[in-house]
């Protein structure tokens, strides 16, 4: 389209990333948090650090007590769920689906007496989770959306590599004391090509773990639209059973429970009863993965009815069906440690900084010159680039806050912290219009800072046995804290950062070019000629 | 295991780039003040991409071929962007760390080869 | 993009018949060679239909590039059409479509 190859795909890194970066954000954001989803659901479920786990003997009772709260209070729904206490999680988490359009039932009890837990009402790490690839609208629409911008992102992916001359040559280069747009490419570069795998590998698998959604016409041509069957002759799911429409009382969960626990290592992770009531009822028991970076979960069938096992899916998967799973099983990364998944983390803020620098670098590059007005579009992009380089993780910081502050009784808690969560967004996106410029990246930096701190000061003040205050209690409310302090400090110094390195900027650039202070190594070994600005920022 | 295996791939990560990083021409000006000599160039990359093998070799042969090679690049980014603010921020250290990465990754290496 | 503020509206009209050819003929491409793959691939059935559904991204990045970096949108417009014609009479042809 244009003169050359590269330019065209200069032209289309530009585009395609600008048009999709503020959401590509959001995702990488939240995506990148809920790599911590258990313990951010944790932390905002600060209950749950008080009760006992309970043990794999009492499990079959505890199943039973889930299935009796389910047959008083959803005895239509075609299946249930029941997920099982977990050392992270120790209370009955129970989900049902009535029929389509139909909001779905939940509600987590507490396993010992199947009386509902008392947990303050929120979504937890699972909002973040959820948002990062439904963005909280329908999911159908959702999905759609975040899909169309993962695939604009490898094609932004493709195009940047095509229009870097110098990966290899620049591979360690950031020049942050040169000039803005200078310094700004360096830094989408060494955040692009540092963790490029990682970019690759995250935002084709994230497009993987629904491609029978993106794409089902594989299914439709070889199946006839069958996805259940695609799955089960593919050895990820055990095979459905239609229901025989003829009532037959569900046989106890209990003794299955029992049964599943004694065939396997893994921890029993959730129930699913299919068609309870229902003479074809069929319960599967689904296990934890076993290690491995494969996503799959080993999973048992049992007849409702009778009892016995109909089927055992414990790996085993064919190539093609194996690479899905493990393409899921690294999306996921639920395989990795401690410090991989630390990696993971790093690897996930690199994608943030990669696209938040991409975002800024196209309207650093359209900067008016002295004396000109800026265009319309360029003063969206500086405001949008605030709203959600510092307003998104200003929303997650109030999400966080609202978690600890609002009252625990108060009716739909749980949509609350969702509504402070946008409303912080909404103005931390409405204020950049009506500020100037660097004045708007200062506050809105410094803005994430004190919520950051004031998340830690909220968790302090309202958790009784915080491990800051007795020495004792559950050390993640610590790790939490320090995360936050930690965030917190970095937005300080961008902040910082912002205030004092931009201002004078012009001048100081063009004034530190004859002396070699900033630049000690303003050597022959450097001729400037060869580093021409960059033709497609 | 994993943990000693992960410190021994940064460690070797870290060296590893770091050599591949001072056989450029405008980062050995920016940590040594003059132009690499052509046979420390030579020695730097073969050091650097030795290293990058061995890592792998480490992640593999400890953490099997699976995880090990995604725990192989996870060090390698990890250890790559330590390097980068390093060398921006205090380009004199990175020589010395350098070192320090290659001692502190021989020392997990040396337990995991008496434990094997 | 020097030229940033002077383009002329048949250069919009390309660029917005390059998006549009993108991303419908590059998802229609790519849908058309997954179902295709799914049923031609020699293996498994299920197989097939995971290996085919794992390219087809990797199929419409692919023409997403192409279409982008063609001198002409005529010329993107053919090479895609006449991609997608082609992998629409083998799929005809692999969905028994001689048969009465």
């Amino acid at each position: 389209m244009k003169a050359s190859f590269r330019q065209s795909m200069a032209w289309l890194h530009t585009w395609s990333g600008l048009i999709v970066g503020w959401v590509l954000f959001a995702i990488f954001v939240t995506g990148t948090a809920s790599y911590y989803r258990p313990d951010i659901s944790r932390w905002m479920r600060p209950e749950f650090t008080q009760v006992e786990p309970v043990d794999a003997a009492a499990l079959g009772a505890t199943a039973e007590r889930a299935v009796a709260h389910l047959g008083q209070h959803a005895a239509k729904a075609r299946t249930w769920f029941i997920g099982l206490p977990q050392a992270d999680k120790p209370v009955l988490d129970l989900f049902w689906r009535t029929r389509p359009g139909e909001p779905p039932g939940h509600v987590l009890l507490d396993p010992r007496t199947g009386a509902e837990a008392a947990v303050r009402d929120t979504q937890g790490g699972d909002f973040l989770y959820r948002f990062h690839f439904e963005l909280h609208m329908p999911p159908l629409w959702g999905r759609w959306v975040v899909g169309l911008c993962a695939m604009i992102m490898l094609v932004a992916l493709i195009s940047g590599i095509v229009t870097h001359k110098r990966i290899f040559a620049d591979f360690f280069t950031f020049r942050r004391d040169k000039a803005p747009r200078r310094s700004w490419l360096d830094a989408h570069n060494v955040t692009g090509v540092l963790a490029l795998p990682f970019h690759l590998m995250i935002t084709y698998t994230g497009i993987v773990t629904l491609a029978t959604f993106y794409m089902p016409w594989g299914v439709t041509a070889a199946y006839k639209g069958n996805a259940q069957a695609f799955f089960s002759e593919a050895s990820w799911i055990t095979t459905p059973r239609p229901p025989a429409n003829r009532p037959a009382a569900l046989a106890p969960v209990g003794p299955m429970v029992e049964r599943a626990l004694a065939s396997r290592p893994e921890p029993l992770e959730r129930l699913m009863i299919v068609n309870p009531g229902d003479a074809n009822a069929t319960v599967v028991a689904v296990f934890e993965e076993p290690h491995g970076l494969s996503h799959e979960h080993p999973q048992i069938a049992f007849d409702g009815v009778s009892g016995e096992i109909l089927e055992v899916r414990d790996g085993g998967l064919k190539p093609a069906a194996k690479t899905f799973t493990v393409m899921t099983g690294l999306h996921e990364g639920h395989f990795a440690g401690l410090l991989l998944r630390l990696l993971f983390f790093l690897c996930g803020l690199m994608g943030c900084a990669m696209v938040a620098t991409g975002v800024v670098l196209w309207s650093l590059a359209r900067l008016p010159k002295a004396g000109e007005r800026p265009f319309l579009g360029l003063r969206l992009v500086q405001a949008l680039n605030v709203g959600s380089i510092a307003g998104l993780p200003a929303a997650v910081a109030v999400y966080f806050l609202a978690n600890r502050l609002l009252p625990l009784d108060l009716a739909g808690r749980e949509q609350w912290e969702i509504r402070a969560f946008f409303g912080a967004w909404i103005v931390a996106a409405l204020v950049p219009l009506a500020r100037p410029q660097r004045r708007a990246w200062c506050e809105g930096l410094a803005a994430v800072s004190v919520l950051c701190l004031a998340v830690v000061a909220a968790d302090l003040l309202t958790i009784p046995d915080h491990p800051l205050r007795l020495g004792g209690g559950d050390p993640l409310f610590a790790w939490f804290d320090a995360a936050m302090l930690l965030l917190a400090a970095l937005f300080a110094l961008a902040a910082r950062k912002m205030l004092r390195y931009e201002a004078p900027k012009r001048d100081r650039a063009r004034g530190a070019k004859p002396a070699p202070v900033t630049a000690p190594a303003a050597s022959p070994a450097r001729p400037p000629a060869r580093r021409p600005e960059p033709t497609h920022a | 295991m994993t943990p000693l295996v992960l410190a021994a791939n940064l460690g070797l990560s870290f060296a590893a780039l770091a050599a591949l990083c001072l056989s450029l021409n405008r980062h050995h000006a920016e940590v040594f003040d003059r132009k690499a000599e052509r046979a420390a160039v030579l020695r730097l990359r073969a050091f650097g991409w030795a290293a990058i093998t061995l890592s792998l070799f480490v992640a593999g042969l400890w953490e099997g071929w699976a995880f090990g090679p995604v725990q192989w690049i996870g060090a390698l980014t990890g250890a790559a962007l330590g390097l980068v603010l390093l060398l921006s921020y205090r380009p004199r250290y990175v020589a010395p760390a350098a070192l320090a990465a290659l001692v502190a990754a021989a020392l997990p290496l040396s337990i995991l080869a008496v434990s094997a | 993009m020097a030229a940033q503020g002077r383009t002329t509206v048949r250069e919009r009209a390309s660029v917005a018949g390059r998006v549009v050819l993108a991303a419908g003929g590059g998802y229609g491409v790519a849908a058309l060679a997954t179902a295709l793959l799914s049923l031609t691939l020699p293996m498994a059935r299920s197989e097939a239909v995971a290996t085919a559904t794992l390219l087809s991204f990797a199929v419409m990045a692919g023409i997403v590039v192409l279409v982008f970096s063609t001198r002409t949108l005529l010329r993107a417009l053919l090479t895609v059409g006449g991609t997608a014609l082609v992998l629409g009479a083998l799929l005809w042809l692999a969905m028994g479509g001689s048969r009465p």
